[in-house]
């Protein structure tokens, strides 16, 4: 069965149509990117499929199960999680706590009241794990807020990854990096899924390398429609895709 | 490697937990040696310390660590306390095991109710709403004369009674029940903070959009804590009652509530020595002040007030344990 | 029959009277998302100061005029040497403006003394006239005339003048009005400044319902409150709503359970968070 069912979405807000009638799957273990010019659309479905804001008609189906009216924290138990597109974690806390914070959040019980978070070895475990991964065990201690951008940039990615989801919703996770650092990205993002090969990834991005890096399908949204899917060899030499991005250009 | 060295966080050899505990059992050795050294009338004033000490750390759970500005906190005291009072005074009751439980009982529920209410909303309008139940049960307190004495107030609260041959609470031990409880409290609170449950509050605190999409219910953490923290300051009301020895409707008042809030403040929000130094600061204050210029005590508490909020940021507890997290590091075993 | 009738008189021109308390907090709160707990305080100061400037000068416009003015002073110091640094911090609002609070209610005593004051009436506007079977004080008349007429002007000025429009967008999105190279700053001390006027200029109209004493400041505090979660913030529409169901209910809670009448508000109040906590004309949360 398909990771994720999207049946007819749309989104209004008041006089404006930010999304028609998306209807597309993603497979387990598929990467799936979502590209397209700016105002398209691309953030608008992010947050209809990770429950931050309410769909106007369609359905999401996860693994089957329609989530369309449910809250982000049911999403994220039944195996969705995402990153934003503006680094949205605890800046003010260390690294070292933002991480327990995260994968804490992803174990169902959560009202215990006695024992120290500190001393679940476990957790602590997993969280050196995670920051070694992106060579940041040894800030563990600094708050987020004087990490350099594209180290929070990863923080984020990581705490997409936390709580071993089945899909993971990426919301341009190279804004506002260098060439060499989104470059960077690419392969570390390749190294964090080996051992989840079910997982499913869907990204949205302007950086094209990075898409036909990663992606193994494309789909494009424009004006709030999904006018193209397929390959990355199919995309590029589709001519829809040529004339919306370089249309207005001359050809 | 061992454990520490994969926690990451301070190592568990007796140099760390030495620097850990030791101020706090340091100052619990003074303050239960301290009696001996004082006069009655300072040791009466440092009950009242340690009974608003523990309400300022209550109040500080939702406002400083989860963020939730609280007005009417003054309420969950004032409940208990008057219930404290109506069992002892008016029907008689006068075993603690009976009174306590009940009184802070009571102050659980009426959080659980204004809580509930009051979380509908959030920001400024949660902190109004706050603020008008609060008048609201101080406006109970007078107009309901027959149960509470009105503006005449609950009198002839006399100690509860232990029910234990030779243990009778007096004017001179009254000091050590109230530092028991301080000192439970502040146990139960420190491992609060330090749990998930802690953690979390604090990170609702900092990002609470992020952490719905962690999978936390928020709404749930924010009533429980504001279910706890009402509970925490019945404690502070139980104590309170007998040692006043009356109860009237300013204790559940605005008055009341803002001076804890500024305990907090002062101290240090979101720190947990924060609000007793705050309780210490406000009620020496206060005590200086009704001696030479009783008249004036209001203007003097909104001059602090102003010069609090203008210069003093993060409060003497936030820089007391920032300058303690130093010693640590330098001198303990603490990776830094 | 004539109680309902006389009540409904009576509810409506309190009711006006927390219009326009409310106004001033909605605005602030609404647009410059300033918690000021002080604005019943400045009601309580227009009153007493308002008092006075009538019973020296005989007049009782001089005396609205000066509770207003005095009022509107204080609140222009008070946003531009303090609260205008703290936009968002709630906490140090919160705690600068209850210290304003003791100092205004304690100098405020320090003059005056504690002894509760009672307010005036301007002799053309004493008396009651007779309505069909009941009488009505001309002053409430007088207020439901002026509200009406302060309703308009209020309402005009936030649709169709151009600060009104400023204000609405600041209240929409203000880093994008800011950025339309919109003096928001002056207009943000303009309106903070006017809220505090209408509720000095309050202070002496209202003793009739109110009172004039030390405590009346929170009172006013916790009416407009009330009237602001009840109608909504950020619109006249939503004052006058709130203003007028809070009077009514208030009326009327008065003539027939007068020992819970102080209850009756809160229970709307109650009732209003609980199923539409944004407020009665408020846009429905996200």
């Amino acid at each position: 069965m398909e990771m994720l069912k999207v049946d007819g979405l749309s989104k209004r807000f008041g006089g404006l149509q930010a999304l028609s009638d998306v209807s597309f799957n993603a497979n387990p273990g598929e990467k799936l990117a979502i590209i397209g010019p700016n105002g398209a659309g691309k953030t608008t479905l992010f947050h209809l499929l990770g429950g931050q804001l309410p769909a106007t008609t369609g359905r999401i189906f996860l693994q089957g199960q329609d989530i369309t009216r449910m809250p982000p924290r049911y999403r994220l138990h039944l195996g969705l999680a995402r990153s934003f597109q503006l680094n949205n974690l605890f800046f003010n806390l260390a690294l070292i706590d933002n991480m327990l914070l995260a994968l804490k959040g992803a174990e169902r019980r959560h009202f215990e009241m006695f024992q120290p978070l500190n001393a679940r070895n476990d957790l602590v475990a997993t969280a050196q794990r995670l920051l070694e991964s992106i060579g940041l065990w040894e800030m563990r201690f600094a708050p987020v807020a004087t990490l350099s951008y594209g180290d929070q940039r990863m923080v984020e990615v990581i705490f997409a990854l936390s709580s071993s989801p089945k899909l993971i919703l990426l919301d341009e996770p190279t804004a506002g990096l260098s060439t060499a650092e989104a470059n960077a990205f690419a392969d570390t993002f390749r190294q964090l899924l080996k051992d989840r090969e079910d997982t499913s990834v869907i990204f949205c991005a302007h950086d094209m390398d990075l898409v036909f890096n990663l992606a193994d399908r494309i789909m494009v949204l424009y004006f709030g429609q999904l006018v193209a899917q397929g390959t990355p060899q199919e995309i590029q030499t589709n001519p829809k895709v040529r004339e919306i991005y370089l249309g207005s250009e001359g050809s | 490697m061992n454990k520490a060295n994969i926690a990451g966080y301070a190592g568990t050899s007796w140099r760390d937990w030495l620097f850990a505990y030791a101020p706090y059992i340091g100052i619990g050795i003074i303050l239960l040696i301290i009696p001996a050294f004082i006069s009655t009338y300072f040791q009466s004033l440092l009950t009242k310390v340690l009974i608003f000490a523990i309400f300022a750390m209550s109040l500080d759970l939702i406002l400083g660590y989860t963020g939730l500005l609280s007005l009417g906190h003054a309420a969950y005291l004032g409940v208990a306390g008057y219930t404290a009072g109506l069992l002892i005074a008016r029907l008689g009751l006068t075993s603690f095991w009976i009174v306590a439980p009940a009184a802070i009982v009571m102050a659980g529920i009426a959080a659980a109710i204004i809580g509930y209410i009051s979380l509908r909303v959030s920001g400024v309008y949660f902190l109004l709403v706050t603020l008008a139940f609060g008048q609201l049960l101080s406006v109970v307190a007078v107009k309901w004369r027959a149960v509470t004495g009105g503006t005449d107030g609950l009198v002839g609260i006399i100690y509860p009674d232990f029910g234990i041959p030779g243990l009778t609470l007096t004017d001179t031990n009254y000091y050590y029940l109230v530092f028991i409880a301080f000192a439970v409290c502040f146990f139960l609170l420190y491992r609060l903070i330090n749990s998930p449950f802690g953690k979390a509050l604090v990170g609702i605190r900092e990002n609470e959009s992020r952490m719905k999409c962690l999978g936390y219910n928020t709404w749930a953490h924010k009533y429980i804590a504001f279910i706890v923290s009402g509970l925490f300051a019945g404690v502070a009301g139980v104590l309170f009652a007998p040692f006043y020895g009356i109860m009237v409707p300013g204790h559940l008042g605005l008055m009341t509530s803002s001076s804890v809030m500024l305990m907090v403040v002062i101290g240090g929000a979101g720190t947990l020595f924060g609000p007793v130094i705050g309780a210490i600061v406000v009620l020496l204050l206060e005590h200086f002040a009704s001696i030479y210029t009783p008249e004036r005590w209001p203007l003097i508490l909104g001059v602090v007030f102003v010069i609090c909020v203008l210069f003093i940021r993060g409060g003497f507890g936030f820089h007391l344990s920032k300058f303690w997290s130093r010693l640590r590091i330098r001198y303990g075993n603490a990776e830094s | 029959m004539n109680v309902i009738l006389a009540n409904l008189l009576i509810g409506i021109s309190f009711g006006f009277i927390l219009f326009l308390l409310g106004t001033g907090l909605s605005l602030t709160m609404g647009l410059m998302r300033v918690v000021n707990l002080a604005h019943g305080a400045l009601y309580m100061f227009g009153a007493y100061v308002g008092l006075t400037a009538a019973r020296y000068s005989g007049n009782f416009a001089i005396g609205i005029l000066a509770g207003g003015l005095s009022a509107g002073l204080l609140g222009l110091i008070m946003e531009t040497g303090f609260l205008r640094r703290m936009y968002k911090q709630e906490m140090s609002q919160v705690l600068l403006t209850i210290g304003f609070v003791y100092i205004l209610t304690n100098v405020t005593q320090w003059i005056w003394g504690p002894i509760p004051q009672s307010g005036v009436i301007p002799e053309f506007l004493s008396g009651s006239v007779p309505i069909g079977n009941i009488t009505i004080p001309i002053f409430r008349l007088t207020i439901i005339a002026f509200g009406l007429i302060a309703a308009a002007v209020l309402w005009l000025f936030q649709e169709k003048t151009r600060i009104g429009a400023i204000i609405r967008a600041g209240m929409d999105n203000r880093e994008m009005t800011m950025g339309l190279g919109i003096n928001l700053k002056v207009v943000f001390t303009g309106v903070f400044a006017l809220g505090a006027f209408i509720a000095g200029f309050c202070g002496l109209i209202g003793a009739p319902s109110l009172g004039i004493n030390l405590g009346v400041g929170w009172d006013a505090l916790l009416l407009a409150m009330i009237v602001v979660i009840v109608g909504g913030t950020g619109s006249i529409q939503g004052a006058l709503v709130g203003g007028l169901v809070i009077g009514l209910v208030d009326a009327y809670g008065k003539a027939f359970f007068p020992e819970f009448a102080y209850f009756t508000m809160y229970l709307v109040l109650i009732i209003i968070l609980l199923f539409r906590p944004s407020g009665l004309m408020g846009r429905a949360m996200q």
